[in-house]
C-alpha cells in the first residue's frame, strides 16, 4: 500500500519534469530563433558559375621575380566584387604548401572601392546659409594639383583595403613584402585595365608600411609588374 | 690606380682624390650649406636680379653622411634567425659603417645609436619613419644609406625609390614625394655602392623599391639591405663580412663625395601681369 504523502511526492516530481521539458523546449525555441535573426542571408557576391581565364602576376621569393600565370578561375562580373575575389584568388596561391612566396592563410581583402579620377571632394561652406530642408552647404574641392594626374578620363583609383590579419602575419622584408604589393598591382592591371592607381588601407586606417618595409601611404601607378616571361 | 688598391690603403686614397678634384669642389665641403655653382649657368659676381631669376643648386653638405639603422625598439623588424632579429643587425652594421666613415672624414649622423630612438622633446615618444626622413633632411648630407638586413638570399641588396623623376627641386615640394628631384642622384649613388661591392666580391643585387621613408628623403638615398654571406644566416653577423661591405660602401662614399650634384631649386612660377600694367602698355603702345 502507498501511502498518501509518497503519492503526493511522485505527483510532484512528475509536474517538476514535465514543467522542466516545457521550459527546456521554449529555452530552445528562442535560442534558435535568435541564433536565425544574428545569421546574414544578405548576399554579397552575385551568383557566378562559369569559370574564366585570367593572368596572376605570381611573386617568387627564389629569384625575386614577378610571373603572369594564367589560371581559370570563377569571378563574379561586378567589378568591385571581381577585384576582390581575384585578390582572395591570389591569396589562397600564396598560402598553399609549397608555394614559392609563402604567405599564412586567410583572406586577403576586407573590401576594394573604386573611386573615378580626378579625385575630387566636397567640404563644408562655413560661410553660406542653411538650405531650406536643413542640409549644410557643401562646396566642391578641387582635385588637389600635387596629386598623381589621370593619364586617361574614365580611369579609376582602387583604394584596397586590406586585412588586419593577413598584414600583421606579412612576413617582413624589403623583398618580400615589394613583390607582395607588386604582385596585386600587376593582377589588377591584368584584368581590370580600367585601373590607373590602387592605394592600400588596413582594417579602413591608413598604415605606414606592409611589414615594416613596404611603403602602403603612398599612391601606386598601375602597370605590368612581370619580370619574366609568361609561363603555365 | 686600381679600385682595390685604394681600398687597401685609404690615407692615399683622400690623398688621390683632394689632388685629383678642383678647389671649387673643396670649398663645398663646409659645415654649412654652400651652394656649388653649376657650370655656367651662375657668374662669379651675379647681379642682384639675376639672382632672383637664375635657379640656384639646393645646399648640400658634401662632408656629411646620415645612416638610418632601420626598426628599433619595439619595431625589431624581420626576424633572421631564432635569436637574431633586424634590429640588431642594422645597428651593428652601422656602428661599423659609422667608424670607417668617420675615418675618411666624413661627419656620420645617425638616426638611432642605441636600440630604441626617440623625440628630442617627448622622450617616451619612439621616432617615426617621418621623423627619421625629417633628421636626415635637416642635414642637407650628401648621402642617406637607409641599412636593413634580411634572411633572404645573400650579399647586399641595393635599393632606390621608384617614384617618376622631377627635373629639379620645386619651392614646395610634397612631403611622400621629396624624392622625385634626387631619383637620378640616388641611382648614380647605387651605382656607385655597387660596383665597389662588386669589386669586393660581395654578391649585389639591386632595383627599386617603395620602403619607406626613402620617398620622402631630399639626399642621395639608398637602401643597403645586408644579406647572409652564405646560406646560414648566421653569417649576416660575420665580423669579417660585415668589415668588408663596410669598406665598400665608405671607400665607395669617398669617390660619391666629390660626383655628386645637387638639383636646381625650381623657382616659383610668377603671377601673370596684372591688367592695369597690360593697359598702360597698351596707352604707351598705340
Amino acid at each position: 500500500m502507498i501511502q498518501r504523502h509518497q503519492r503526493i511526492v511522485f505527483w510532484c516530481l512528475v509536474v517538476c519534469i514535465l514543467g522542466m521539458g516545457l521550459l527546456l523546449f521554449w529555452e530552445r525555441q528562442r535560442a534558435r530563433d535568435r541564433v536565425s535573426q544574428l545569421a546574414d542571408n544578405t548576399p554579397i557576391d552575385a551568383p557566378y558559375t562559369t569559370t574564366e581565364s585570367i593572368t596572376m602576376d605570381l611573386a617568387s621569393d627564389d629569384d625575386g621575380t614577378i610571373t603572369a600565370q594564367q589560371r581559370q578561375i570563377a569571378l563574379p562580373s561586378e567589378v568591385t566584387a571581381r577585384a576582390r575575389a581575384l585578390l582572395d584568388h591570389l591569396a589562397a596561391e600564396y598560402a598553399q604548401p609549397g608555394s614559392v612566396h609563402p604567405l599564412s592563410p586567410g583572406a586577403m581583402v576586407d573590401d576594394v572601392y573604386f573611386v573615378p579620377l580626378p579625385v575630387v571632394g566636397y567640404s563644408i561652406d562655413a560661410g553660406a546659409k542653411p538650405s531650406a530642408d536643413g542640409n549644410t552647404p557643401t562646396s566642391l574641392v578641387p582635385p588637389d594639383p600635387d596629386a598623381l594626374q589621370p593619364q586617361s578620363p574614365g580611369d579609376e583609383l582602387a583604394v584596397i583595403n586590406l586585412r588586419g590579419s593577413f598584414v600583421n602575419a606579412h612576413p617582413s622584408g624589403v623583398e618580400v613584402e615589394q613583390l607582395t604589393l607588386q604582385s596585386i598591382i600587376g593582377t589588377l592591371h591584368a584584368n581590370l585595365p580600367q585601373i590607373e592607381q590602387v592605394r592600400f588601407l588596413v582594417d579602413g586606417q591608413p598604415r605606414e608600411t606592409l611589414a615594416g618595409h613596404a611603403d602602403l601611404l603612398r599612391l601606386y601607378m598601375v602597370r605590368d609588374t612581370t619580370t619574366t616571361a609568361a609561363g603555365h | 690606380m686600381p679600385f682595390t688598391d685604394l681600398q687597401r690603403r685609404p690615407a692615399a686614397a683622400m690623398l688621390f682624390v683632394i689632388a685629383s678634384i678642383p678647389s671649387s669642389v673643396l670649398f663645398a665641403q663646409t659645415a654649412t650649406p654652400t651652394p656649388t655653382p653649376t657650370s655656367g649657368t651662375v657668374a662669379s659676381t651675379p647681379p642682384a636680379t639675376a639672382a632672383t631669376t637664375v635657379p640656384q643648386p639646393v645646399p648640400m653638405n658634401r662632408g656629411v653622411v646620415v645612416l638610418d639603422p632601420a626598426h628599433g625598439g619595439v619595431d625589431s623588424g624581420s626576424r633572421i634567425s631564432d635569436t637574431l632579429v633586424e634590429k640588431d643587425v642594422t645597428l651593428a652594421f652601422a656602428f661599423k659603417l659609422r667608424s670607417l666613415l668617420t675615418s675618411r672624414g666624413f661627419t656620420v649622423v645617425m638616426t638611432r645609436d642605441s636600440d630604441a630612438a626617440f623625440e628630442a622633446n617627448s622622450p617616451s615618444t619612439p621616432l617615426s619613419l617621418d621623423d627619421r626622413a625629417g633628421i636626415a633632411n635637416h642635414q642637407r648630407p650628401v648621402a642617406c644609406l637607409l641599412l636593413h638586413a634580411t634572411s633572404a638570399g645573400s650579399g647586399v641588396h641595393l635599393y632606390t625609390s621608384d617614384i617618376a623623376p622631377t627635373a629639379g627641386e620645386p619651392a614646395l615640394q610634397p612631403w611622400l614625394t621629396a624624392q622625385a628631384a634626387w631619383v637620378g642622384e640616388s641611382g648614380k649613388l647605387e651605382r656607385q655602392i655597387a660596383t665597389a661591392l662588386d669589386r669586393s666580391r660581395v654578391v649585389l643585387a639591386s632595383g627599386n623599391a617603395a620602403v619607406r621613408p626613402v620617398d620622402s628623403l631630399t639626399c642621395p638615398a639608398v637602401v643597403v639591405e645586408l644579406a647572409p654571406s652564405g646560406d646560414d644566416p648566421a653569417t649576416i653577423t660575420d665580423t669579417s663580412y660585415q668589415q668588408k661591405v663596410s669598406e665598400a660602401i665608405a671607400g665607395a662614399m669617398v669617390f660619391w663625395q666629390h660626383q655628386a650634384q645637387a638639383p636646381v631649386r625650381i623657382l616659383p612660377v610668377p603671377p601673370p601681369a596684372a591688367p592695369a600694367a597690360s593697359a598702360a602698355a597698351t596707352e604707351s603702345n598705340p
